[in-house]
């Protein structure tokens, strides 16, 4: 599980981010359901894209919201 | 044979009708093709975030199986053309998690019985489109998409750093491997970069 060390809110070690973890990929949205920025963030580009696809994924199958809708 | 965690949203209305028919459409395509199911289980009854199929609700299956990653693209296929799953995402997944086994054990036994999921206001075929209109493009597209696409061969593309990563990160090295069997809805945009990762997780 070694990953790239780079500074990040998050320790890229920490298991990865489920896309059924629904609690926890709510903080991360807006209300309006955008997904928070890195800056907000503060994960690593790699963090924060493993973020976009849990919750794309989550998109998908119905269990969040698309932006806007 | 690689394991894989499925995920499936079936019809209400046949839940509601039987539990083992519907879970066993999900199941029942994937051992069809081969794939070995160590866990099914039912995962929640929820109401959506946006309709699909005309629904507000759906019934969540979480199913654990061993495939032949050469079958998942036909497993797609098949699960595209069927009603009573309305969505789906296949990822690689690199065990079962602890307490799933149980769960699947429980559903087994004579005495599991299923909630029955709450009637639904179905919608009409109009709110369906708009819900598919705005942000939803890319995986409502992948939804029709599916059918052509051979997402699973894609997949397999060696590990090319994935160029895709697109203009908002930059594209970190790709390790995050574990589970990439990237879903349907992906391939329209962002999935490359994905299904790359996919392959790494694969070569176990
Ligand atoms: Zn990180």
């Amino acid at each position: 599980m070694a990953r790239p060390v780079k500074k990040s809110n998050r320790p890229c070690d920490d298991p990865r981010l489920d896309y059924k973890d629904l609690e926890t990929l709510s903080k991360y949205l807006t209300p309006q359901g955008q997904i928070h920025a890195r800056r907000r963030t503060g994960y690593c580009s790699k963090c924060q894209r493993e973020l976009k696809q849990a919750i794309k994924r989550a998109r998908h199958m119905g269990l969040l919201p698309f932006v806007g809708s | 044979m690689n394991l894989y965690e499925g995920m499936f949203l079936l019809d209400n209305n046949v839940v509601r009708e039987d539990w083992n028919e519907a879970k066993g459409t999900a199941t029942g395509i994937l051992e069809k093709h081969g794939a070995s199911v160590t866990t099914a289980r039912r995962w929640a009854e929820r109401s959506l975030a946006y309709t699909i199929k005309k629904r507000n609700r759906g019934t969540f299956l979480l199913v654990h199986f061993e495939a032949d990653p050469g079958n998942i693209a036909i497993i797609r296929r098949d699960l595209e053309l069927n009603e009573t799953v309305m969505r789906y995402l296949i990822l690689t997944a690199e065990g079962v998690p602890e307490g799933e086994s149980e769960l699947h054990e429980a559903e087994l036994s004579g005495d599991f019985s299923v909630p029955e999921p709450p009637e639904d206001h179905v919608v009409d075929s109009d709110e369906e489109e708009a819900e598919e209109g705005e942000g939803a493009t890319e995986e409502a597209k992948a939804e029709e998409a599916k059918a052509e696409e051979a997402p699973a061969e894609e997949a397999k593309a060696e590990e090319a750093p994935a160029e895709e990563a697109k203009a908002e990160e930059a594209p970190a090295a790709e390790e995050s491997a574990t589970e990439e069997a990237e879903a349907p809805a992906e391939e329209a945009s962002e999935s490359s970069e994905e299904q790359t990762e996919e392959k790494s997780s694969e070569e176990a």
